[in-house]
Formats: C-alpha cells, sequence, structure tokens
C-alpha cells in the first residue's frame, strides 16, 4: 500500500495522517497485507460468505413506542454544544 | 464443583463500601487495572437502581458482589471512554444488556476496567489511561484488550469482571493473569451497550478465579435480547451439546509456542490423559488465514463502527474548526490514537472498491471454510483443545514481541471469533512464576462441557493466585464473611 | 435532429410507522427538535438497531403494488459516507438484494399508455435535518432513523410532465395503501431523477443526476429544464458532463454540485447487526392482505360500476378514504351520481371552509345518503339541502333530524300542495283567463305564487305538476336564440334576424302534437347563428340555468341557427350535462318555410320524451350534442347537412360542469329556487375573459409558427390546434413549423389542446412528429371534434371546473377528464 493509497483511503476516513505517520502505517498496514495473502492458499470456490455465523429465524421488533422520554435529555445533556434543542457544530462560510 | 471462597464478597459493600473503595484505589496503584472506581454508585439513592421489572434476588449466587466492567460496555451514570481520548468525558446514559442482567441478579458495578483503545489490542497498553500491570509480574502486561478486568480479578480486587472478546481479549488476559476467561457462543451475551469494534466477531466474555461464579454469571447474563437481534437464546438443555466430556481433540502441528506455554500445554494433555479421555490429535488446513480472516474481517467492521465519532453529538470536539468536516477530521484524528487509526485504515482500504474482493469479500469466504473445518473437527470430538497465546505475559512495549508479531499472536484465539464457538481459557498452572492458560473450544452452545473440563483440569491444577496478592481484599478488609 | 430524452426517478418515502426504522423512537415530523431521539438513532457508543416488523412489511406491500419481484431474503448493508446529520456516519441500507426489484407501474398520460419499469425498492433510514444558521449548523435528530423506503424506476419517462403525473400516481398509490402520507413539503416524498438526452435512436445519453426539487411542479420544471439544457448543447455539437445538478427553486435554473471524487466510494458491506430477514407464508400473507384496490383500477371501477364521469371519480379516487365515503353512501343508498356531485362540490366547499377532513367530519356516510335520499324523494329541495347539509357540520345531527327540527321538509303531499295551488288559481283570475286563452307568460308567475305561499318549502316539480293537471297543461320551454329559423326573407332575397313568435304559435295549433301542451317561448334576441357573442350565449345559459334550478319546464327546445350549432350543442352539453330533456334545432330555411315547422315540431316531441341530456334535431334525425359536424350546405338533403364524427368517442351525458358554479354568488337564506343564480353579467363577463385567451388554429402546409407567437404575445393561453391526422404536424427546423411555437408556448405556460381535421382519434400514436409534440407538452384530445374542445374549453373557463384558470396544468386536466 503506497503513500497515494494511504492518503486517499485516510481522506475517506476523514483521518489526518503526519508524515511521520504516513512512514509508519505504510509500513505496518503493507506487512499485514502482505500477510493477507495467506487467503489465497483457501480453497473457496463455491462457498458462501459468512456474514452471520450464527442465524436463527427471523428478528422483528414489534412497531412500539419506547416508554423512556427522558433518555433524550440526557443525550443532549453529553453534546458538546447546543443551540436551544439543536445540537449545534460550526459553519464559517 | 471446586471449593469456592466467594462468601467473603457477598456482603462487603453491604458493610464497608467505603473501605473497599479506598483498598481497591491502593490495591490498583500498582496495576493500573481501573479507569473509574465508585463503589457507592449504583447502590445509593442518589445512584441508579437496577431495573424494577427485574428485582434482584437477595438469594441468589451473585447477589451483593461487586463486578467490574470493562470500559468498552455502557454501564449507566459511569464513564465509558473506550480508553479513548476522543470519549475522555463520555457517560452511558443506559447499561448495557449483560450489565442490566447482572444488576437484576443482584451484582454492583464498581468500577470501569482499562483495555486497549476500543478494544484494539493485546497488552491494554493502548490506553490513555496507560498500561495495566500484570499482578504476577508488573513489569509485564496483563494481556489485552480486557487486561484491566483480568489483572483487577487476579489481583483480587473484584471476584468477578466483563470483558469484550473479538480476537481473544478476554481468553488471553485471562491466560496471562492466571484465571478463567469464558468467550461464549456469538449472541448468548447480548452486545446491547458494548462499544462496538468488530460486531461479527465479538461478544460479551466472563473473567473470573471462580469457576462457580462464570456459570452463574452466565446463567444470569445470557439469552435472548430484543435490543440485539443477532442475540440467541440458549436451546433446552436436552437441545444443548451434552456436557459430558469423553473425545478431545488437541491442535497439533508446528505452534511456535514458548517453552512455558509448550510445558502447560503437554501438562495439560497429561491432565486429559490422565483423567480418562480419549485424546487425539488434529491439524487444521485453514490455520494460516485465521489471523489473515480475522484481521480484515475486524478492520472492516471497526472502520464502520467507528465512523460515529466524529465530536459532533457527544465526545470530544477540537476547540476551534471551520466547519463540520474540518470539526469531524480534526477530532478523529486527534481522538484516536496511532492503533485505532491503523485498524480504520485497514479497514477502510479491504473495503474500498477494487481491493473489497480480495480482501474483505475473500475473508468472508475463508471465514465459511474455517468454520466448516471446525465443523469437522466437532463432528467426532467433544471439544478441542489448543494453547491461548504462544506465550506468557510478555514485557511491556515491543520488548519481547513487535505489534506485528502480537497480531500474528492471536492466531489461536481468532478461531472461536471466527465460529462464533465458545471457548474457555482454562489455567493449566504456574511455570516459572508465570501462569499459563489453555483454551478448551467446543461446539456452539456447549459452555456447560467446557466448565466440566475446567473442573476437571482445575482438580489438578486448581488456579493459584500471585504471590503479591494472595489475600483478595474482601479478606483483607475482613468484612466478616470469612472463608 | 430528433432528439429522445430518458428520465428515470429515484423516490424516497417515509414509511407510515410509529416507530423509527431500528429503534422504537416516534416517528414523526414537527415535533421541537431532538426529542424523538435515543441511544440508537443518535449512533451512540454501544447501541444497536432493531428492526421495525411495520416498516418490513410496509416496504414489501409497496413493492408488491408496484409489481416487483419479492426477495425470499431481505438483507442490510451499510452505505458508508461521513456527513453530520448521519448519526453512525454510514446508513444502514440495502443494495445487493433489494427486497423489490423488476416492477412496473402502468401509466396513463395524455391518451398514451406506457409500463414504466421499476428497477427496485429497497428499505434504508433517513439521516437527520442540518439547517444552517449564521456561523454554524444546526443538527436535529427527531428524522434520523426514519423507515425510508427508495424506489428506483428505469429510464423510461420522457419530460417532467410526464414524470410528474407518475410521482402524483405514485403517491396516490402510496396514500391509499396507507404507506406513507406523500408530503413532498414535509419531505415524506421525495424525488430525484437521472436525465440523459441523446439522437434519438441512439440509445442512452450521459446521466446527469437532479435532485433538490421539491414540489411536483419543481419536478416538472427541474427535468424539463434538464432536458432542454442537454438538447441544446448537444444541438451545439457539445458533450454533456456527468455530474449532479440541484434545482435552485428560486432562479429557476439547475446548478451543478461539486462533489469530491473520493466521496463515491460507499464501501458497501453487509450489516453484521442485522440478520438477514426471510420471508414466509405467514408474512407474504399479511402482504397481500394489505393490498387495497389502487387508484387507477378504483377510478376505472368507479367509471364502470356507477356511471360516474372520469373527472368524478378521479376526483372521489384521489384519497382512499373519500372513496371509501363514498361507496359508504351508495352502499347506504345514495345515487352514485348525486354523491359524487355533493363530495366533489358542496361538501368540498365546507370541508374548505371548516378545515376538516372528511373523515373526521361530522357527515358521515350514512347522513350524506340520508340527505340524498331525502333530496331525491322531494322531501327537501335542493337549496334546502345545502342548508341541511351545513347544519349537519355545525350541529352533527341527522338530516332528517335537523329538517324535522327546524321545520325545513318540503312540502311533498300532493293534496296539499293541490289545495295552495287552489287557492293561488282562486285569486289569480286574470292569469288563469289568459292561460286558458293560449297565452302561457303568466304560468311562471304563478309558480312563483304558490311557493310564496310555502316560504319556498313546496316541491317545484311537485307544484309544476299540479298545476298543469289544473290547467291541462304541460310546458316546454322554447327559446328562440337567432338563426335563419327566426329569421325571414327579404325581397331581395336575403335572410336576416327575426323572432319565432308566429311558428310556435303555429305550433301550439299543431295536430301532431298532443293538446294540452304548452309553450313558453322566450326570445333571447334576433341574430343569425354567425354572429352569436359570448354575451348571446350568457342570456342563453342564464335562461336554462334558471328553468333547470326552478324545475318549472318539463323540456328546452332552443330554435337556432346551424353555422354554430355544433359550439352551442357542445357548450350546453358540457354544463348541463343531463339535468333536463334540451334539444336544440336549426332550419336552412327561414322561419316561415315548412322545414323550419317541422324541425321545430320534432324538437318539442324530443324534448317531451323526457330522456334528460342535450341532443340535436336536424330534419328527422336526432344527433348527441357533442362531437357534431356542419358538414354540408344543401338546399334540399337536411339529412346529410350533419354528422356526428367519431360516434363512439362522444361522451355519455354526465353531471354537467354547471354544478361548479352553483353557490359562487354565496346566499345562504333559504329562498326561492334559483334566486342565487349568477346574473348575466357575470356570464358575459366570465365569458368574454375566456374567449380573449382561446384561440383555434388549423395546421397547414406553410403555416407561419411566428404568427402563433404573436398570438402568444397577444394574451391567448390556450390554442385549439386542428392537426393531420392521429396528430401531426411540421416539426422540421423551419420557419413553417410548429417547433418554435412549441417551445414558445412551453416557456409562457401556454396549453394545445389538438384535434384532427380528420375525423381521427389524434393520441400522437402513429408517426414520428407526433412524439415530437407530445414530448412538447401539446394535448392529444382523442376523438373529441375542434367545436367540442373548444366548447368544453369555455365550459371549464366558465364555471371555474379547473379553479380560476389561471394554472392550465388544472385546466388542462379538466379538459383530458371529459
Amino acid at each position: 500500500m503506497d503513500r497515494s493509497e494511504i492518503d486517499l483511503t485516510a481522506e475517506l476516513a476523514l483521518l489526518e495522517i503526519t508524515d511521520d505517520e504516513r512512514d509508519r502505517l505504510e509500513r505496518e498496514i503493507t506487512e499485514l497485507l502482505e500477510h493477507f495473502s495467506a487467503m489465497n492458499e483457501v480453497d473457496i470456490a463455491g462457498l458462501e460468505p459468512t456474514t452471520h455465523a450464527l442465524q436463527e429465524g427471523n428478528r422483528l421488533r414489534q412497531d412500539v413506542l419506547r416508554p423512556d422520554a427522558s433518555i433524550a435529555d440526557e443525550i443532549l445533556e453529553q453534546a458538546p454544544d447546543l443551540e436551544d434543542r439543536f445540537i449545534a457544530i460550526p459553519n464559517v462560510l | 464443583m471446586s471449593a469456592s471462597k466467594t462468601t467473603g464478597w457477598h456482603h462487603l459493600l453491604e458493610t464497608s463500601a467505603d473501605d473497599y473503595a479506598e483498598a481497591l484505589r491502593a490495591r490498583d496503584a500498582a496495576i493500573n487495572g481501573f479507569l473509574e472506581i465508585d463503589t457507592d454508585r449504583r447502590r445509593t439513592p442518589g445512584g441508579v437502581s437496577p431495573p424494577d421489572d427485574a428485582p434482584p434476588d437477595g438469594a441468589g449466587p451473585l447477589a451483593g458482589l461487586p463486578l467490574a466492567v470493562k470500559d468498552n460496555i455502557a454501564v449507566r451514570a459511569f464513564q465509558l471512554s473506550c480508553a479513548s481520548r476522543i470519549l475522555a468525558n463520555h457517560v452511558a446514559p443506559y447499561d448495557a444488556t449483560v450489565v442490566a442482567r447482572l444488576v437484576a441478579a443482584g451484582m454492583v458495578p464498581v468500577g470501569k476496567t482499562n483495555l486497549d483503545e476500543f478494544g484494539m489490542g493485546s497488552a491494554t497498553e493502548h490506553s490513555i489511561a496507560g498500561p495495566t500491570n500484570n499482578p504476577w509480574d508488573t513489569d509485564r502486561v496483563a494481556g489485552g484488550s480486557s487486561g484491566g478486568s483480568a489483572a483487577a480479578v487476579a489481583s483480587g480486587m473484584v471476584p468477578l469482571a466483563l470483558g469484550t472478546d473479538t480476537g481473544g481479549s478476554v481468553r488471553q488476559p485471562a491466560a496471562f493473569c492466571g484465571i478463567y476467561g469464558l468467550k461464549p457462543t456469538y449472541g448468548t451475551l447480548s452486545r446491547y451497550g458494548l462499544v462496538a469494534y468488530a460486531s461479527s466477531l465479538e461478544v460479551a466474555g466472563l473473567l473470573s478465579r471462580e469457576l462457580g461464579m462464570v456459570r452463574a454469571a452466565y446463567e444470569a447474563a445470557s439469552g435472548v435480547d430484543s435490543m440485539d437481534q443477532t442475540s440467541v437464546g440458549l436451546p433446552d438443555a436436552q437441545a444443548r451439546p451434552a456436557a459430558a466430556v469423553q473425545r478431545v481433540a488437541f491442535l497439533g502441528g508446528e505452534l511456535g509456542l514458548d517453552e512455558r506455554t509448550a510445558q502447560a500445554y503437554r501438562r495439560m494433555r497429561e491432565v486429559a490423559v490422565g483423567a480418562g479421555l480419549t485424546v487425539e490429535e488434529v491439524e487444521l488446513a485453514t490455520a494460516d488465514a485465521m489471523m489473515p480472516a480475522y484481521y480484515t474481517i475486524a478492520a472492516a467492521e471497526a472502520s464502520a463502527n467507528l465512523a460515529r465519532f466524529n465530536g459532533v453529538r457527544y465526545g470530544e470536539r477540537p476547540i476551534f474548526a471551520e466547519n463540520p468536516e474540518a470539526l469531524v477530521r480534526h477530532a478523529r484524528t486527534e481522538g484516536f490514537g496511532a492503533e485505532v487509526k491503523l485498524r480504520v485504515l485497514l479497514g477502510t482500504y479491504v473495503l474500498r472498491s477494487g481491493f473489497q474482493e480480495q480482501y474483505y469479500q475473500r475473508a468472508q469466504r475463508v471465514r465459511t471454510a474455517i468454520r466448516r473445518e471446525l465443523a469437522s473437527v466437532f463432528a467426532n470430538h467433544d471439544l478441542l483443545i489448543l494453547p491461548v497465546y504462544p506465550t506468557v505475559a510478555f514485557r511491556h512495549g515491543e520488548t519481547d514481541l513487535t505489534a506485528f508479531q502480537q497480531k500474528l499472536a492471536d492466531r489461536f484465539t481468532t478461531l472461536a471469533n471466527l465460529t462464533a464457538l465458545p471457548a474457555l481459557s482454562v489455567p493449566a498452572g504456574v511455570y516459572d512464576g508465570l501462569p499459563v492458560g489453555i483454551q478448551a473450544m467446543g461446539p456452539a452452545f456447549s459452555e456447560e462441557r467446557l466448565m466440566r473440563f475446567a473442573e476437571l483440569v482445575a482438580a489438578e491444577l486448581p488456579p493459584e493466585r500471585p504471590p503479591a496478592y494472595g489475600v483478595p481484599l474482601c479478606d483483607e478488609i475482613g468484612s466478616g464473611g470469612g472463608a | 435532429m430528433s432528439y429522445r430524452s430518458y428520465v428515470g426517478l429515484e423516490i424516497h418515502i417515509q414509511l407510515a410507522t410509529r416507530t423509527k426504522v431500528f429503534c422504537g423512537c416516534r416517528a414523526a415530523f414537527g415535533d421541537e427538535p431532538n426529542t424523538n431521539i435515543c441511544p440508537v438513532c443518535t449512533g451512540y457508543p454501544g447501541a444497536l438497531p432493531a428492526l421495525n416488523e411495520e416498516a418490513i412489511r410496509k416496504s414489501y406491500v409497496v413493492a408488491r403494488a408496484l409489481n416487483c419481484l419479492l426477495s425470499p431474503l431481505c438483507e442490510f448493508e451499510r452505505k458508508n459516507y461521513f456527513y453530520p446529520d448521519l448519526p453512525k456516519n454510514y446508513q444502514i441500507s440495502q443494495f445487493a438484494s433489494p427486497l423489490g426489484r423488476d416492477g412496473f407501474l402502468d401509466l396513463e398520460f395524455r391518451k398514451r399508455r406506457k409500463r414504466v419499469r421499476i428497477r427496485e425498492c429497497h428499505l434504508e433510514e433517513d439521516a437527520g435535518k442540518m439547517i444552517h444558521a449564521g456561523d454554524q449548523s444546526l443538527l436535529d435528530f427527531n428524522r434520523a432513523g426514519t423507515p425510508l423506503l427508495e424506489i428506483v424506476t428505469e429510464p423510461d419517462l420522457e419530460i417532467g410532465e410526464e414524470a410528474e403525473h407518475l410521482l402524483q400516481e405514485f403517491r396516490r398509490i402510496v396514500r391509499h395503501l396507507g404507506v406513507c402520507d406523500g408530503n413532498m413539503e414535509e419531505g415524506s416524498l421525495r424525488c430525484d431523477a437521472n436525465v440523459s438526452v441523446n439522437v434519438d435512436g441512439a440509445g442512452l445519453g450521459t446521466k446527469v443526476e437532479i435532485k433538490n426539487m421539491n414540489s411536483f411542479r419543481f419536478v416538472r420544471k427541474a427535468l424539463d429544464y434538464e432536458i432542454d439544457r442537454q438538447q441544446d448543447i448537444l444541438e451545439r455539437g457539445g458533450t454533456i458532463v456527468q455530474e449532479t445538478r440541484l434545482w435552485n427553486e428560486n432562479r429557476d435554473v439547475s446548478e451543478s454540485m461539486r462533489v469530491k471524487e473520493s466521496s463515491n466510494d460507499y464501501r458497501y458491506f453487509p450489516e453484521p447487526d442485522l440478520p438477514p430477514f426471510r420471508t414466509d407464508d405467514a408474512f407474504l400473507a399479511s402482504v397481500e392482505a394489505s393490498l387495497v384496490e389502487l387508484p387507477a383500477e378504483r377510478t376505472a371501477r368507479f367509471v364502470s360500476q356507477y356511471g360516474l364521469q372520469a373527472a368524478q371519480a378521479q376526483f372521489l379516487c384521489e384519497e382512499r378514504g373519500i372513496a371509501d365515503f363514498f361507496e359508504a353512501a351508495v352502499a347506504a343508498g345514495a345515487q352514485p351520481s348525486d354523491a359524487a356531485v355533493w363530495l366533489m362540490g358542496d361538501v368540498q366547499k365546507l370541508l374548505n371552509r371548516t378545515g376538516a377532513t372528511l373523515t373526521e367530519s361530522p357527515l358521515t356516510p350514512e347522513r350524506l345518503a340520508k340527505l340524498l335520499v331525502l333530496l331525491g324523494s322531494g322531501r327537501i329541495h335542493g337549496k334546502l339541502a345545502k342548508q341541511t347539509l351545513e347544519a349537519v357540520f355545525t350541529d352533527d345531527k341527522d338530516p332528517d333530524h335537523i329538517i324535522a327540527e327546524r321545520g325545513w321538509e318540503q312540502i311533498t303531499d300532493p293534496g296539499a300542495i293541490g289545495k295552495i295551488v287552489d287557492a293561488v288559481l282562486a285569486e289569480q283570475h286574470e292569469a288563469v283567463a289568459q292561460i286558458r286563452g293560449g297565452d302561457d307568460r303568466p304560468h311562471g308567475y304563478l309558480v312563483g305564487q304558490v311557493m310564496r305561499a310555502t316560504s319556498g318549502r313546496a316541491d317545484p316539480r311537485l307544484v309544476q305538476q299540479v298545476l298543469g293537471e289544473r290547467l291541462s297543461l304541460q310546458f316546454i320551454q322554447v327559446l328562440s336564440f337567432g338563426g335563419a329559423i327566426s329569421g325571414t326573407r327579404r325581397d331581395d332575397g336575403v335572410v336576416v334576424p327575426g323572432s319565432l313568435e308566429s311558428l310556435t304559435r303555429s305550433l301550439r295549433d299543431d295536430p301532431a302534437l298532443p293538446a294540452g301542451i304548452r309553450y313558453d317561448e322566450l326570445d333571447l334576441g334576433g341574430f343569425l347563428s354567425e354572429e352569436v357573442t359570448p354575451r348571446d350565449w350568457a342570456l342563453l345559459i342564464r335562461a336554462i340555468a334558471r328553468h333547470v334550478a326552478v324545475g318549472d319546464t318539463s323540456g328546452i327546445v332552443i330554435a337556432t341557427g346551424t353555422d354554430t350549432l355544433s359550439y352551442t350543442a357542445a357548450l350546453l352539453s358540457w354544463l348541463f350535462g343531463a339535468s333536463l330533456p334540451i334539444v336544440l334545432t336549426a332550419s336552412a330555411t327561414t322561419g316561415d318555410t315548412a322545414e323550419s315547422r317541422d324541425n321545430l315540431r320534432h324538437a318539442v316531441q324530443a324534448a317531451m320524451n323526457r330522456t334528460p341530456g342535450v341532443t340535436v334535431v336536424f330534419g328527422s334525425r336526432r344527433y348527441p350534442a357533442v362531437n357534431l359536424k356542419f358538414e354540408r350546405v344543401t338546399g334540399e338533403s337536411a339529412e346529410t347537412a350533419f354528422r356526428t364524427w367519431n360516434p363512439g368517442g362522444v361522451p355519455e351525458p354526465g353531471v354537467g360542469l354547471w354544478t361548479n358554479l352553483q353557490g359562487a354568488t354565496g346566499s345562504r337564506e333559504p329562498s326561492q329556487p334559483g334566486a342565487d343564480l349568477p346574473d348575466v353579467e357575470m356570464l358575459t363577463e366570465r365569458l368574454e375573459g375566456a374567449a380573449r385567451r382561446i384561440f383555434v388554429a388549423k395546421v397547414f402546409p406553410g403555416m407561419p409558427a411566428g404568427a402563433l407567437i404573436a398570438l402568444i404575445d397577444a394574451g391567448i393561453r390556450y390554442f385549439v390546434l386542428e392537426l393531420y391526422d392521429t396528430g401531426t404536424a411540421s416539426v422540421r427546423e423551419t420557419p413553417f413549423s410548429l417547433r418554435h411555437a412549441l417551445e414558445y408556448a412551453h416557456q409562457h405556460d401556454v396549453t394545445f389542446f389538438c384535434t384532427s381535421q380528420q375525423e381521427a382519434d389524434v393520441d400522437f400514436s402513429t408517426y414520428v412528429t407526433s412524439h415530437d409534440l407530445w414530448r412538447g407538452g401539446a394535448i392529444p384530445m382523442g376523438k373529441l371534434t375542434t367545436e367540442s374542445v373548444y366548447a368544453r374549453l369555455l365550459a371549464i373557463l366558465l364555471t371555474g371546473a379547473a379553479g380560476d384558470g389561471s394554472d392550465p396544468k388544472a385546466v388542462a386536466r379538466m379538459m383530458e377528464s371529459g
């Protein structure tokens, strides 16, 4: 994985990477990706992917309101910045 | 049943909560297992009482027992930092289902334990609060990522702790600290309230020196949860795998174990033979692909799971940002540690269009191949016995193992996560001053069988206490219960 | 060069569930910010989604209604992108296996039936809302996690109006299914589109995405704008850039939206937190059980089963609640056509006034049925029926209770009315003597006296009947409305206008007509047919409307001229429908001829047979009022002068558009029937206003299209355009083609209603030039003739059947529903 790929990937993940970090990440990720080639040794022909290892029947929730109304206020208490009941974030145009 | 010395814990909080808090802080000074301690918060009138619909059963085996909870599991009114800067001051507004159920069974959360940031690591060193030290040798790591929970139990600070196990994070620190660590069948302990790292792999786990307590806690906390639709109920007792153990398979081949671990592994085999079990050796063709498949899937899921941490609705945000995107970018860049960034980037990369097929999709199919191979093992054997980790607890930093070697060493534990199967880390003696744990794995819902096997081992190799912490806190405080 | 446009829609609907798709928070619009939030929908650490069974069921119901293949396995995926209003920074959506695919929706738009293919339906979660305020953005997560069903069509649509039409049909469907309220303003129904234009025959062009179309109108405008924009670029030899554009509703343009390239990789992968959902028999049965008759089928059934007009059926089926109400009222005994008229007219007006919806108003289907039965059986008359309806709204009581309480019950006992009539006749010696002497004029006066004596409560038809019996008379109203039939020939042989007086006098003694019939002749003016003005029509319409309202005549005969007979007949038919027997007649010769006498006699006989509806009698033949063509002028062969074009395409007379005007003058006190009719001045003003906006044009080789543009500049808003064949005209790039006129018309909201110079069905189906006309927004009028279309347009504008006539779309809808 080269630098430009790291930068593009970091952009997708909304992370900023310093030059020092980039060197370390390039080394470590490349090492891991090389090791991942061991997966090529496994015969996966005809195998379905495992997305959910233990599947039971359908799981659905009834369309009923949750009882605790106070949770909304508790959530707002944790917001870094509030404007009335809105959560505020900076946006200098 | 093993001789249980749990009675000393039962009335501790009732009679000496403050002394206990003080003693906890004192003992933890050398361990750094806790990120937050409060023995009153969940038992005083100002605290949060257990849910009305599930009154604590005063007579139950867990009644009144203090509980330590890994700090990536939500405990209402306690912090939920995940040992990350980005959640440094976050307080959980709700209880994880496992916590709520243990509280309903009478347990009292007394603190949040240290971990690798978001559960990503094998040594509890990637933490904003610094590393946790191993009670057997504080120069060594307690293991990870549930290192704080394991160390807290092993040093006699709490009788039981909750951890999470995504790739071995309960079993490996349990092994490093000489206690039991149960990674149950995927879904049997609800994930609701576990801060997600790799959703399809992880499950809450239990750490204790007492097998009976592991059993009781698992019984109390397991079962279907409407808040987690991937949770599963335990089948009826008759439909579950029989608890009796007769034929066991030991993982063979070149395992790359250090001397003490190899010794313990041999000892374990002798114990099994000595107990009259049929012992055979199996090798796994997919062995080399386990760690790659695990890290690919875990990182991919993590890249999405950790996307929610952006400093907008909660958590830390930078002092200044011009616009929303800059805010999010800075919050994440400043809020995440190096190992988290590494895995988020890796996970983003393996999901990118053009690479997804080669990595993520292939890993999902490899996972199927691994499940099939394991299924054939359990068609002929009651249990699979294998090491937890190729080494004993290593020294802090990358002195003994590099970061990459630490990941490679997850190869024995990731198997249970990839296959969703239960595995128990069993203390297998102390060698040259350090404990070694050996894993027993079984088919889905065979937790009881794993514990029967552990009992059988305990008869020969009972868990020991670290020399420096020979007396559990409940006895040190001498709160009347007594052994 | 001929171009073709391809439009596909991406429609999002918020499913009407009680709670959000993955948590138990209330899913509602308009609550205080951040009140309906919880750890799950705000992406709190540790929270997990739990799929709502109603959301998945309603999703499958929509997919089923759109004829999709239903996926037996419903899996969710994570769509990864960062946006502050997206709590988890991934959206739980569906990618690889949407729950429905390969469906279709049948549309009929401007005579063209089309099957629009549905590519897929998938369920996902809505994001929160971010609003900008000064130097910060404010987030509200109430909407986050609302179940959102995305429906993607194939690019089977061509123009903005067609897309708007599909969207409206889709809205009706989801409202009928009860899965979404379809409110574009509140965002419960949203629409994005992809548009490409290419040379006809060359397949799809470069796709441009259009977003931010926040109303049905904006969808139409934005798509037409985009089609024009792309076609302009192609015509100038340019290339289209693949991009996303945002509709700017303030400037009426679309603007390119800059998007970072990297953000296009959504890195979909299976959602590990939600196990796949598998449909089972019980679930599929519950989906089937939720399917209801869809609005298009129901509209068609209302026409065939209840004999409603298309426009009525469409109105009723716009809302399931109204359609259900209608059917319940019919089941409770109401006549279908009465129920339709009342629901569209007076009931709707009351609802508008009170702000209530039908289903929550005090009016029940039973009450409406009761009211209409009371009206139909003559226990109350029309005016009082309206007041009773208002009283139902204010008092919340049953109609029979109200009329009993207020003493509004109509006097329907023939004995009682007989006594009153006898009393009036005993006093009115002079009038009685005059009538018995053969002069019918005091008849209306006598009716008025009886009504006054009963405070307007006497059943006017019964009064009419009793009065007729007492005086041995049956009244046929004969109206003279110009033409040669009432004219005379001067010495120099030229025909000049005159009056019918002598002709009707001769009918009184006509042995071919039964004795006892009396004629009440009303002279609306002496003029020749070709001289008819809007004011003349206003007089005629007012006179007929009065008779219809008062009910003092059993039939109306109108003597008029041949030249404009087709227009007048169609106009009266669109206006009055099947209210009274109305028979128009004319003569090729002057009033003193045998032909005139014969035609008038036949007309009277036709009016006497009491079949309601407007017809034309000429010679020995009788014609429907619509689609009549004055084809031949011959002295002798009256039988071939008129012919009905497309007889199979002539609509059955139904409820006339006139009902739209009833009550327009607004008096609400009980009074004599007919007292609240609009006056001639108002009708004249309206007709003249309408006539000033309409122009009838015929295409011909060398037609200077610039002249049409000049007409548009002069204020013409509606053209009745006579094309060739099934709707063809030149659209070549020449000054003699309609192309530029069409474009100009489109820009100025001018509508072309297209008829044919031949006896044809104009549906734009056959020729490539037709397709260009269709794309250009011209509206095919099917089998209707130019005269009928013009008359319908006048009738619509006169009666306000499409509002005040300023919304060309509403007018077009009414025109098409004829």
